[in-house]
Parts: C-alpha cells; sequence; structure tokens
C-alpha cells in the first residue's frame, strides 16, 4: 500500500529517505524516516550547549553562595559532579516526559521510539542515556586527564582511549538505522518526525469543463500527483508560465478540442485535477489502481 | 449520500468520495492536530481530563481515516498528512508517561534488585573469577615478594611494595590520619570513584566481546587484592588489612562483580543467541544488562563515600569490619526486597 506513494515522493522530494515501518497495536503500518547522522549530531550539539550553559550557570551559583575556603580540587570535583548529574537528569528527563524528544531533538524534529513500535519504557531510556557515558563522556575525561606524550606506557592508554571514543561514534555509520551503541542496547532508534500541515481541499465543487473517459484514462495517479504539486505552489509569474505549458501540454494529449486554455490555465487545470483524481478514485474502488500513464494492466481497454 | 458518479454525465455540481470523507472528518483531525502539538510543546500535563479522555479516542478515529484513506483518496497531501499525524498520536498516546524522579524510583525499588536476583549464575561465575585471582594472587606474592611490583603498577600501589616494613604501612596505609572533610569526602572519595567507576564500566563493556575480557579483568582485580593480603600476611598486619579493606571492599567488590555479571549477560546473548538474532537479543536483555551496570555504579559511589571518608574515621579493626558485614548484610537484604512489588503495589 505504503509503496504506492514512494515513487512520487522520492520524485517530489528529491532525497531517497531511509524509511522502517513500525506497526502500532492497532495493526496500522505506519512509516517513519530514520533520521540521518547529520540530524542527530545537529540535535546532540544544540543539546550540549544547553547542558554546558546549565552547568556553568549552576556553578556560579553555588560559588557565589560558597565562595569561600573552597580550594582547586573541591571546585573541580564538584563541577564533575553538577556536570555529571544535568548531563544524566537533562536527557533522560526530556525524554520522558515530551516523547522521547529532548529541546535539541525538538528543535531538528527527531524522536526515540521503540525498536519493534511497543511503547517507550523508561528503562529503555535510562540504559540508552546511560551508555552515552560509556560512549564518550568517560572515555574523553580519561583521554583529557592523561599527560599527553609521545611515548610510553600513558601514550598507549590515551591511544586507546581515543581509539574508542572514534569506534563508538563511528557506529552509526555502519548501520542501516544509524544506531549507536544505546540504541542498541536500548531497543531504541530515533526517527525524524517534520510537522506536516493539512492544505486546502484542491477539488472543486462546480464543473465549468467536461472530460470524455477516454480523456482521463490518458493518466495515472503518478501524474495526478504531480499536478497536485504543482497546483499547489504558491502563485507567481513562474507558476503561471507552469500552468500554462502544462494546459497546453495536456490539451496535446488528450487531443481537447474544447475552448483554448491558456487564458485561465489554473481553472483548467483545477477542473481537469477534479475530474481525474474523480476518475482514477473511483477505478481505484473499483480494484483498477492505475499508477501512472504507461500502467497497461487496467484502465484502456 | 449522492453518487460520487458524476464526472460522467455532466452536471454542475461535483462530488468526490475523497473530499466528502475529508469534509466529515477533518474537525477531528484539526483537533487531534491541536492536541498533539500541545503535548508535544509541554508535556501531557498540559492537557485537561476531558481532553486526555478525547485524546485515545480521537487517535484511533484518524488512524481508521489513515487506512480509508490510503484506499479510496488520491490526493497525497491527505495521505502523508494524516501518516505524520497517526505516528506523531501514536507516540503521545503509547509514550512514557513516567517523570524522571519516578523512574529513578522505580529503578531503585525494583529495577536493580530484580536484575541482580535474574543474574545470579552470571554473579557467581564473576564471583569465582575474582576468587580464582584472590588465590593465585595470594600464592605468587606469600612465596616471593618480588612478583609484586610486576603485578600491582605503581598508582596502585601507592607507595607499597616488597620494601615497606610493617610499621610503615601501619601508620601510613591501615591507621593514616584522617584528612578533614572536604579533603576525604568530596575530592579523595570522588577520586576513587572515577577510579572504580571506570574499572567497572571496562568490565561490563567488554562483555561485548565476549565475556572473556570481562572474566581476565575481574581476575586481575582479584590478582592485585590477593597480592595486597600476601603483602600484608608476610608482615602479621593480615587482620588489620582484612578490617582496613572490608569497611569498603564488601561495596566495591559487590559493584565490581554485579558489573561483570552485566557483562557476561551481554556476552551470552551474544555468544549463544539461541532463537533471536544477536540485535533482538542486545535489544531484549541490554536493558537489564545495563540497569546491573547502572545500579553497580550506585554502589560504587556508596563504596567511594565510605572508603574515602568513613575509613579513616573509624580507626579501629573489629568496629571496620563490622560496619563492612553490616554493609553486606544490608545489601543482601535490598537485593532480596520487593520480590513481587507488582503484586503487592499496583500503583506506579
Amino acid at each position: 500500500m505504503n509503496q504506492r506513494l514512494d515513487r512520487i515522493n522520492r520524485f517530489l522530494d528529491g532525497v531517497a529517505r531511509n524509511r522502517r515501518e513500525i506497526v502500532t497495536p492497532e495493526g496500522i503500518a505506519l512509516e517513519a524516516d530514520v533520521a540521518n547522522n547529520g540530524e542527530r549530531l545537529t540535535a546532540f550539539l544544540i543539546d550540549f550547549l544547553f547542558w554546558i550553559l546549565a552547568t556553568v550557570l549552576l556553578y556560579l551559583v553555588f560559588a557565589l553562595l560558597v565562595v569561600e575556603h573552597m580550594s582547586g580540587a573541591v571546585a573541580a570535583t564538584i563541577i564533575f559532579l553538577f556536570a555529571f548529574l544535568l548531563r544524566n537528569l537533562y536527557f533522560i528527563h526530556f525524554e520522558l516526559t515530551t516523547q522521547g524528544s529532548t529541546p535539541g531533538k525538538r528543535i531538528v524534529g527527531l524522536r526515540v521510539i521503540d525498536r519493534k513500535g511497543g511503547p517507550l519504557l523508561p528503562a529503555a531510556v535510562i540504559a540508552r542515556n546511560l551508555t552515552r557515558e560509556v560512549e564518550i563522556f568517560l572515555p574523553l575525561g580519561l583521554f583529557l586527564s592523561l599527560p599527553k606524550v609521545a611515548v610510553g606506557w600513558n601514550f598507549w592508554l590515551s591511544a586507546s582511549y581515543f581509539g574508542w571514543i572514534v569506534l563508538i561514534s563511528a557506529l552509526p555509520f555502519f548501520n542501516r538505522d544509524h544506531l549507536r551503541a544505546g540504541d542498541l542496547i536500548a531497543g531504541t532508534m530515533v526517527i525524524s518526525v517534520p510537522r506536516r500541515k493539512l492544505l486546502a481541499e484542491l477539488v472543486e465543487t462546480q464543473a465549468k469543463y467536461v472530460f470524455s473517459r477516454s480523456q482521463l484514462d490518458a493518466y495515472g495517479a503518478f501524474e495526478l500527483q504531480v499536478l497536485e504539486e504543482v497546483l499547489r505552489r504558491p502563485a507567481s509569474a513562474e507558476t503561471s508560465e507552469i500552468h500554462r505549458q502544462i494546459a497546453g501540454r495536456i490539451c496535446r494529449k488528450i487531443s481537447w478540442t474544447g475552448s483554448d486554455p491558456s487564458a485561465d490555465a489554473l481553472d483548467f487545470l483545477k477542473a481537469f485535477y477534479t475530474a481525474e483524481r474523480g476518475h482514477l478514485e473511483r477505478e481505484q474502488l473499483f480494484g483498477r489502481y492505475r499508477s501512472d500513464k504507461a500502467d497497461q494492466s487496467s484502465g484502456q481497454r | 449520500m449522492p453518487s460520487a458518479d458524476l464526472t460522467r454525465a455532466p452536471a454542475q455540481k461535483i462530488v468526490l468520495r475523497s473530499a466528502e470523507f475529508r469534509k466529515g472528518r477533518e474537525t477531528a483531525w484539526r483537533t487531534l492536530d491541536d492536541f498533539v502539538s500541545r503535548v508535544e510543546k509541554k508535556g501531557i500535563r498540559h492537557l485537561s481530563a476531558d481532553e486526555l479522555q478525547r485524546l485515545p479516542l480521537l487517535y484511533r478515529a484518524t488512524a481508521s481515516s489513515l487506512s480509508v484513506a490510503r484506499s479510496i483518496a488520491l490526493d497525497r497531501n491527505l495521505i502523508l498528512y494524516l501518516e505524520n499525524l497517526v505516528l506523531r498520536a501514536f507516540l503521545v498516546v503509547y509514550g512514557p508517561r513516567t517523570g524522571v524522579l519516578e523512574a529513578l524510583g522505580g529503578f531503585l525499588r525494583r529495577g536493580f534488585p530484580a536484575a541482580v536476583r535474574a543474574a545470579l549464575p552470571h554473579i557467581a561465575l564473576a564471583t569465582a573469577a575474582i576468587v580464582a585471582g584472590v588465590a593465585v594472587g595470594f600464592l605468587l606474592i606469600e612465596s616471593s615478594e618480588a612478583w609484586f611490583n610486576a603485578l600491582v603498577p605503581e598508582s596502585m600501589s601507592g607507595g607499597r611494595g616488597p620494601a615497606s616494613t610493617a610499621a610503615q604501612l601501619r601508620d601510613r596505609e591501615i591507621f593514616a590520619p584522617w584528612p578533614g572533610f572536604l579533603e576525604s569526602f568530596v575530592v579523595f572519595a570522588n577520586f576513587l570513584f572515577q577510579h572504580n567507576a571506570t574499572i567497572g564500566i571496562m568490565t561490563f563493556g567488554l562483555g561485548i566481546a565476549g565475556g572473556v575480557p570481562t572474566l581476565l579483568l575481574l581476575g586481575y582485580q582479584g590478582l592485585m587484592l590477593g597480592a595486597f593480603l600476601a603483602l600484608h600476611y608476610n608482615r602479621g598486619l593480615l587482620p588489620d588489612f582484612v578490617g582496613w579493606i572490608t569497611i569498603h571492599g564488601v561495596t566495591e567488590l559487590g559493584a565490581l562483580i554485579l558489573c561483570g555479571a552485566g557483562g557476561l549477560v551481554i556476552a551470552e546473548k551474544v555468544l549463544f543467541p539461541g532463537r533471536y538474532t544477536r540485535l533482538d537479543n542486545l535489544a531484549k536483555q541490554g536493558t537489564a544488562a545495563a540497569g546491573l551496570a547502572a545500579g553497580a555504579v550506585l554502589m560504587l559511589l556508596v563504596a567511594g563515600i565510605i572508603e574515602g571518608g568513613f575509613r579513616q574515621l573509624i580507626a579501629n579493626t573489629p568496629a571496620r569490619m563490622a560496619f563492612g558485614l553490616a554493609t553486606g548484610v544490608l545489601w543482601l537484604a535490598y537485593f532480596r526486597s520487593n520480590r513481587d512489588g507488582a503484586g503487592d503495589e499496583p500503583a506506579a
């Protein structure tokens, strides 16, 4: 069923996105776009920025309240503790309360979901976020705390921490669903859910032009949906020119003998869209779905 | 309902089945869209009781609208909108319902003890690895202290070694003076915690490599402990050292064993996938195993506080042993608690 829209989506939206099917408990198959690495990195960087800001703020407040007698080591320890707590509570809190999205994810339009389509459980949210500590922050902290030397035991230790970070960060590049280690452990994945708008109905209520059945048989669903996209474009001189060209092409294809439509191309196209959609939808109801103009399996009998 | 069959017979009025369908249901879709957008922005608490009641009904109605639209409509914008709306509503209706505190509380009350109880064979194996390490380490060093420096790295030994005398060990280590509140409870405890957590998490993470590195790492920790035991045994300090190590060691070793057990759970599922694929297994068992490790890291935090702070405050061997024993009993009681929590507490 859903594959019917794949070709037109690819044609009109340009990029082919990696999609994953989720079956809801009601048995409805939904297709979700897998979030790509760029989107996930952007979301993470936004969250990272928020985290740094929050940590610095909290530390400043704390330092102002108890400003005296704090040695460097104590201050460093406290700031590490703040950073650790904030970072984990931030991700876990937002993923639990705002349907699997942190502020960064919401800005980019991403969601965390259960890979099997079940509910997103708190345990999974906790697991996928605590794993981030092991993936990035723990080895990063160890790497930064070691002296940077070119030889000896410490060099190999630094190199192994660095290698760990690189390998783990590269994991999303090597699987179809762009899962990081935390997603593997928790059984989750990240999808992209941009908000879509319901646009106005294009179908006319008055028939200004009348088309015959054989004229309507010239096209299929693919052409209809391309026409739909053209009709939904905002009005401009360029759009009117395109409308005129398309109207001329349709007239030639269906051997239109009525009045010349180039004067009010938009009206003609809307009328044709209405008639064509009514025709194709009725044919579809009778089990004769016509995918495009080259589709010989139905229609032209 | 008028017939949709009007395009053939030229008439003024056009009625499309899909357009009629949309006209009849559009209000419901827009209401659902409004609810979902508000929940996405502010959370589920910002819906009124009445709206909350209507949410699942609207969701189901819209989901069935999608099924109908897919079979009768060729309006691409309409189908894409409904797919998007149903997906967003699905995520709201089946989304998590707990806050961060509830989730963490539930994990501490039931999740962690249950994960520990479910992994008993793995815990036994991890314990065996440590015990074997202790035995080997003790026997090696007891007969020849020259091995000590080869087994224990500089950062761990902290100046202790074959050259240390009994008096040095007693005054500088076992009964060293308390360095003060901030130094002990904040700085030193944090240092110990970070060090131990690193080892614990490594033991867990290496489980993905089949479990052998996990067992080796656990064995090595045992080996170092055995080496220290032998070093003190040779100087007649064994009871004092055992007291010094027990006070935090019960918690610390317990946490290390749990981390190792978590790694072994993962290793088992990777090595013997059974009827599921390895990836499915990881998703099924990974959460429990990660819970084991996360709980163990919390235990290490407790161990760090005991080791950094309380150990030097309690400068008395029997009291230290009693303290260590008490922590052990408390942990066992905790792991045995809330065994049929689902029956006892229907709430949450």
